[in-house]
């Protein structure tokens, strides 16, 4: 058993949310956003996106959440005049969607990394560069920095037709942050990415809130938003359904929720009558399950820690002992 | 070669017309470019206000106008428009363009095939043969390239990674022209030096053994060549054992008798070249000796052709009738004459004597003699005081540029006396001008010339530099193919860009064609008519030149609307880059002709014209497109 007690009490089950240093300054704002898709004849097709008023302030990691369909690519590509609104208005650092200079300070990770194969990862963010009208040594200076962040050396000088999803994906980053951007849209930035690179990821988009960028995400992978994101729109059939932060929008209110370690069974039960004195109900106490992801990052922390080690040997060990913390319920 | 009125202009008579502004090329940019801005701020609103509204979609014109100006002109970052380039230049290479290399090589190695040996003149089917193909081949090729590659990024979103980055639509579009362009390029270099190489190569060729040698009673040596590639020379040789073949097949060799009493024959000399003509301005003189502007009409001749090019004068208009030279005949045997006035004649200029070249036609009223062509005489004379050579008489070769020298001693007569005259002194005036008379001495024979049918030759250019020339003049046409492909591009998706880019060539081809069936309809001259009177006559099987034989309303019918499309081709086909006379530049090198610095100037005049046009369409059209859409 591990010797550490931790007793956490926390108002929500993430453990992400420090509080965000918002200054008020809104870097996105949408007034009353809406798009009609329409076909040759100009008869309407779908309406995309309805009356949206959303407003993005600086240093903030945003969510765009729906189901496919609801309009967040929508609203992302009208944020970068990608589409022009059918009524309303976009303004991104105080200037209109439309306007390429506001592209100074974006940096855009479309849904697919839509790249030009033929060119290697060196070449294309050195392309990108130039298309900030970075200075050569600017951009030999950030290629390399870029391409060691997103864990590229080795693979710099292939073309990108030769790499994995994941891989492309991680070039795709890396040149949405060629030009070190005060506002960075990701479309769905964790698709195809697996268990590692969806926590890198995560990581990587928590350290450039912590560099003070603004972050506007749009994703369907619940689990993703809710571990980074400060506050999350709910979009469904182009509709805005709910507006907040995170920790106010799922926290339950009349649970409370303890975690422990080093706990005897008689300090439980003590605990558990605790309650029943003070009128509340037990609604269950036992070890938490660990979710699938942990286990496997741990496993291939392990592995690289200790390679060619066969994991199963000690595998029973932790297995049974799977508590490493154990922990009170729920009361 | 024939030239054309309009070919004769320098730069600026060209641009600017004197006395004919309205036929000038300025006023035609002018209006192209008025017309381009009408036109696009109407689009531009309709296209507006259907998406905003009647009153926001002015606004919306209004900021796209502003921020062309304001913003996205002055913003436009030449790292950017490089990076673009180069873009394109990569991509155009992945899409392995520069097999078009291979392809032309290719049809050199099999050129045998289908150009014929025993050609009368193989340089001009050489060289006319690798002009036209790399013409073709780039042509086709800055099509394919320019057309798709804009609407294929757009497709397949590595557009959404650009328009996101601070990159300007003027950038976009600039970057595609100049990466297509530079591909052409490279790809054009290539093909010039091996279409250099495969015409000199394929020229050359050495004859090794004199036959049937004559040794001539006054010393000297008469003989003929050994047969090799289809042909062999005449010569004779001097008492100095040096002398030249005759020119067979466009060529001569030059013949030295050496002390031991072999012979060498040098390597083939002529068959390449780039005369610099110096053209004068002729004048035709009747059978009483009146001056006349014409000349005698022969025949059919006169009847082809329209207007000719004289831009928006022709559509409008106001200029009509002939404006293609035709050949006008002297009549042999009387006082008609073709007069040649020549500026600039001076010492510097022909220090040894005064290369004159004729290209005349003949027209036989009678079969004659038909061993031997139609006789004619040159004469230099005073241009304004009765001082004249003797004639030197010349037997007419019809079909080849006959080339004489005029000598600068000569006899002649001075008003009633008979004398020695110095061209210099007594025929030239003071403003370093001298007539030549052409007449034709065959009774009843007629001899036919145009101003381009005699010119003096003060000197020669290299074949290579005009070869040169004429690949510069294709590279203008590549540069304006694709730039029209880059426009279309940005609205169209590829394969009805490359459709459109394609149409707009083909129309700028037969430009002429369209100008003249305009004319026929004006003019009221029956010449099969427009396209549904063509139509009508293909179908009833009648001929071009009948009164069309349909009932009166139904004629009426046909007629009016003919006439509406024809105008409305004629308006196309004016606003078009005239391509024929860009790819004409290959008849000059082909014909041994320098091709004229002003023409190319003008081409690239015009190109440099329609390529900002397009620029600008494209850069609103561009801009005013959803990218996600």
């Amino acid at each position: 058993m591990d010797t550490e007690t931790n007793v956490a009490v926390a108002d929500s089950p993430t453990g992400a949310a420090t509080e965000p240093t918002t200054n008020e300054s809104v870097v996105i704002e949408t007034r009353n956003l809406s798009k009609i898709y329409r076909d040759f004849w100009g008869r309407k097709k779908v309406h995309a996106l309805k009356s949206l008023d959303i407003e993005v302030r600086q240093g903030e990691i945003f969510g765009l959440l729906g189901p496919n369909g609801s309009g967040k690519s929508t609203t992302i590509k009208l944020i970068l005049g990608l589409l022009f609104p059918t009524s309303g208005r976009v303004l991104v650092f105080d200037k209109d969607a439309g306007e390429t200079q506001k592209n100074e300070r974006i940096g855009y990770l479309p849904e697919e990394s839509y790249l030009y194969k033929f060119l290697t990862a060196e070449e294309t963010l050195d392309f990108y560069g130039r298309l900030f009208d970075l200075s050569a040594a600017e951009r030999r200076d950030r290629v390399s920095k870029l391409i060691e962040m997103v864990g590229l050396q080795g693979a710099k000088s292939r073309q990108l037709k030769e790499y994995s999803k994941g891989m492309t994906r991680r070039v795709g980053l890396a040149q949405a942050l060629i030009n070190d951007p005060d506002l960075i849209l990701l479309d769905e930035p964790t698709t195809g990415l697996d268990p590692i690179g969806t926590r890198e990821m995560k990581d990587l988009i928590l350290g450039l809130r912590d560099q003070g960028k603004t972050i506007l995400l749009c994703s369907h992978q619940l689990a993703d938003v809710q571990d980074v994101c400060d506050r999350v729109a709910i979009l469904h059939q182009g509709e805005l359904k709910e507006l907040g932060r995170v920790q106010d929008l799922l926290k339950v209110q009349d649970i409370t929720e303890v975690h422990a370690t080093g706990l005897s069974d008689d300090a439980k039960r003590e605990i558990a009558e605790l309650i029943s004195r003070h009128g509340g109900k037990l609604e269950s106490m036992d070890n938490p399950t660990a979710t699938m992801e942990d286990l496997f990052l741990n496993i291939v922390r392990e592995s690289e820690a200790r390679p060619g080690a066969r994991r199963v040997s000690q595998r029973p060990e932790t297995a049974e002992g799977q508590p490493e913390s154990d922990s009170g319920g729920s009361a | 070669m024939n030239l054309q009125p309009e070919d004769f202009w320098s730069f600026q008579q060209w641009f600017l017309r004197p006395g004919a502004f309205l036929e000038s090329a300025a006023l035609k940019g002018i209006v192209l470019f008025v017309l381009a801005v009408v036109l696009g701020l109407l689009v531009g609103y309709v296209i507006s206000s259907a998406r905003y509204g009647s009153g926001e979609g002015f606004y919306a014109v209004a900021r796209a106008i502003r921020d062309f100006f304001r913003f996205d002109l002055p913003g436009t970052a030449p790292r950017r428009v490089l990076a673009l380039a180069r873009l394109a230049f990569k991509e155009a290479v992945r899409r392995k363009v520069l097999y078009v290399v291979g392809l032309f090589v290719v049809m050199l190695l099999l050129a045998g095939w289908y150009l014929n040996p025993q050609s009368d003149d193989p340089g001009r089917l050489y060289i006319s043969f690798v002009l036209t193909a790399t013409n073709y081949l780039v042509l086709a090729l800055a099509l394919f390239i320019s057309a798709f590659s804009l609407p294929e990024d757009i497709k397949n979103r590595t557009m959404y990674t650009i328009v996101t980055k601070p990159v300007r639509a003027t950038e976009i579009v600039l970057g595609r022209m100049l990466g297509f362009m530079a591909m052409g390029t490279v790809i054009l270099v290539p093909m010039g030096l091996l279409s250099y190489f495969f015409v000199v190569r394929g020229l050359d060729h050495t004859h090794y053994e004199v036959e049937e040698l004559v040794e001539l009673p006054g010393g000297g040596y008469e003989g003929e060549t050994d047969y090799v590639q289809f042909h062999s020379h005449k010569f004779t040789l001097g008492e100095d054992g040096l002398g030249t073949t005759n020119s067979v097949r466009g060529h001569r060799h030059v013949v030295i008798r050496q002390p031991d009493g072999s012979f060498r024959i040098g390597p083939p000399e002529g068959a390449l070249r780039a005369r610099v003509p110096s053209y004068g301005e002729m004048v035709f003189r009747d059978r009483s000796g009146n001056l006349d502007d014409q000349g005698i009409d022969v025949g059919s001749e006169r009847l082809a052709g329209g207007y000719g090019s004289a831009g928006v004068a022709r559509l409008i208009g106001v200029t009509g009738g002939q404006r293609k030279l035709l050949h006008g005949y002297i009549e042999g045997g009387t006082l008609g004459a073709a007069e040649f006035t020549f500026d600039n004649v001076t010492p510097e200029r022909y220090p040894d004597n005064i290369p004159i070249d004729l290209s005349l036609r003949a027209y036989r009223s009678y079969k004659g003699d038909i061993e031997t062509g139609i006789r004619g005489s040159i004469s230099m004379k005073h241009p304004s005081k009765p001082i004249e050579s003797n004639p030197i008489p010349f037997i007419v070769d019809e079909y080849e540029v006959d080339e004489k020298t005029l000598p600068l001693n000569i006899e002649g007569t001075d008003g009633t006396q008979t004398r020695e005259l110095n061209v210099f002194e007594d025929l030239v005036d003071e403003e370093g001008r001298l007539t030549v008379i052409i007449r034709c001495l065959d009774r009843g024979q007629y001899l036919g010339a145009t101003p381009s049918s005699a010119y003096l030759r003060p000197e020669e250019n290299t074949f290579a530099w005009n070869l040169t020339k004429a690949y510069a003049s294709i590279w203008l046409q590549m540069a304006m193919v694709t730039a029209f492909g880059v426009m279309f591009s940005t609205f169209l998706t590829g394969p009805v860009a490359m459709v459109a880019t394609a149409v707009v060539v083909l129309l700028g081809f037969s430009a002429e064609q369209v100008y003249d069936t305009r004319h026929y309809i004006d003019a009221g001259i029956n010449r099969g008519g427009g396209p549904i009177e063509s139509m009508v006559r293909l179908i009833r099987q009648d001929a071009m030149t009948t009164e069309l034989d349909v009932d009166t309303l139904a004629a009426k019918v046909i007629k009016t609307t003919d006439a509406g499309i024809v105008y409305v081709l004629d308006a196309l086909a004016t606003a078009l880059p005239n391509l024929p006379k860009m790819v004409g530049t290959a008849e000059f090198a082909a014909s041994g002709f320098d091709i004229f610095g002003a023409l190319l100037a003008r081409h690239a005049t015009a190109t440099l014209g329609y390529v900002v046009l397009a620029f600008i369409i494209s850069y609103f059209t561009l801009k005013s497109r959803e990218i996600a859409a």
